[in-house]
């Protein structure tokens, strides 16, 4: 029962900091003009996501403190659904190239930050 | 039956609340708004929702980021005579915390009117219709989008209302609802004689349909420079300041060097700094240019609806966002440009409230 609470708590944090985060990044890219289209909040919180999932899972936690830090509080900061969904969005109206661009560019940076994760998780 | 009224055209963050000297938690903006509309019984009223804009202090909106899309911008849009419309102007800005409020002159009018030509300017008619009435067996607004484009107006788009008021009664687009009577507005743009046909037959054809025409000046369309906006003074003879719209028709899909038009312009406006702001509302159904009416279709990747972009500003600004405007329409896009007697914008508690409407003749 406990880890249950743990696990709505962990959860609601994890979706409060995404929401501050994709926010307050979304806010600044969108004004400029370099990136139109890009979305820059859910990029970040995906790869600064897989960093941490990464690192933590390379962690020997118990399997407790793994459920509350990965599935509940990383799982809920990161967003899949949202990446293909702004994706989807970015097609309607035409823009291929970014709507290209936001999947290889997460996938790479994605990839990469759970692999740096694991690296440094490595050298702790 | 060619009666002058007003149209005041609120535009807002939809997620603000009301300003109220009521302890309790306040209820927000736009319902209150209607709710007054409501009360006042209003002959039309309609919320429509935004995808991006910008105002004063220059924050970004937009529905690029589902974050950001969770508080879009609004323009809420009411007609009626001019006595019952400026009876309420200082309500609607007592109301709001932030935000603007335009003033439009406009007439209404019904079948057999004649509109004068106006200088040689375009005229926007704008059709108010319930969202699931039908006219001669397909939805009202495709039957009046068919009729616009069969008479050659230059363009028309329909916007799908949330929420609004229709002949005195309130009409909210609720999820499990057809949603009958909730308002739509279709804007169109032709001329003279193209309006006085498009208002007998659509007079004749819709029960009851609410139709306002106002002046404009057609200044694009599909690339081709036909006027620049006029060139207006700051202040009218008594002194009362001069504003100025400038809509630009677009489609969803066509771009300017890779980015839709609509996001491509107000990205620009924000970056030039010379300009107070901008909305994008996006249609359901429309048109401009010489191809057929569109909209959504069931099955598809790239989205045809088209946007409607709106900058107001003073005319020395339009004058300069018009560069912008006119740069990036090189290929796309039907351009017009009004004058607005009346804006009051608000940008904090102690914003200077309605006084006069400006009158200038050009």
């Amino acid at each position: 029962m406990v880890l249950w609470i743990g696990v709505l708590l962990a959860g609601g944090a994890g979706a409060v900091l995404r929401f501050l985060v994709d926010g307050a990044i979304g806010r600044r890219a969108a004004r400029s003009r370099h990136f139109v289209g890009l979305p820059f909040g859910t990029l970040v919180v995906n790869v600064s996501g897989a960093a941490l999932l990464g690192l933590l899972s390379s962690l020997a936690l118990n399997r407790h403190v793994a459920l509350l830090a990965d599935t509940a509080f990383v799982g809920s900061y990161t967003t899949f659904s949202t990446w293909m969904l702004e994706t989807q969005r970015l097609g309607e109206e035409r823009q291929v190239r970014s709507a290209v661009a936001n999947i290889v560019v997460s996938i790479v940076l994605g990839i990469g930050a759970a692999l740096f994760g694991q690296w440094i998780a490595g050298r702790l | 039956m060619n009666q002058p009224c007003l149209k005041l055209t609120a535009y807002f963050g939809e997620r603000q609340r009301v300003v109220t000297d009521d302890v309790r938690r306040p209820g927000f903006l736009a319902d209150a708004m209607l709710d007054l509309f409501d009360t006042r019984e209003l002959a039309t009223s309609v919320m429509l929702r935004g995808i991006t804009s910008f105002g004063p202090r220059h924050v970004l909106r937009t529905d690029e980021s589902l974050t950001l899309s969770e508080d879009p911008p609004v323009a809420i849009a009411a007609v009626d005579v001019e006595s019952k419309i400026s009876g309420l102007v200082n309500d609607v800005v007592a109301m709001t915390g932030r935000g603007l409020v335009t003033l439009e002159r406009a007439r209404l009018v019904r079948g057999g009117d004649v509109l004068d030509d106006t200088n040689g300017d375009a005229i926007k008619l704008t059709v108010y219709v319930g969202r699931q009435e039908r006219i001669a067996g397909l939805p009202a607004y495709r039957a009046v989008c068919d009729l616009l484009y069969r008479r050659g107006f230059s363009g028309g788009a329909v916007f799908l209302g949330v929420d609004g008021t229709a002949h005195g009664e309130r009409y909210r687009a609720r999820f499990f609802s057809r949603n009958v009577n909730v308002p739509l507005m279709i804007v169109s743009i032709g001329t003279a004689a193209q309006v006085s046909a498009a208002v007998a037959e659509l007079s004749a054809a819709a029960s009851n349909p609410l139709l306002t025409v106002e002046r404009v000046r057609l200044c694009k369309r599909s690339g081709e420079l036909f006027a620049s906006p006029h060139r207006l003074p700051d202040k009218d003879d008594r002194q009362r300041p001069l504003w100025q719209k400038l809509t630009v028709h677009t489609s969803e899909a066509t771009g300017h060097g890779g980015v839709p038009i609509h996001r491509a312009l107000v990205h620009r406006l924000l970056d030039s700094g010379l300009a107070h702001g901008a909305t994008v509302l996006r249609g359901i159904w429309g048109f401009h240019g010489d191809h057929k009416p569109h909209g959504d279709k069931l099955f598809q990747l790239i989205r045809r609806t088209p946007v409607v972009t709106t900058i107001i500003d003073t005319p020395e600004w339009i004058a300069r966002s018009f560069d912008i405007v006119d740069e990036l329409t090189s290929e796309h896009g039907l351009v017009t440009s009004e004058m607005l007697p009346a804006v009051v914008s608000i940008t904090g508690p102690d914003s200077e409230g309605w006084t006069d409407l400006a009158r200038h003749d050009y």
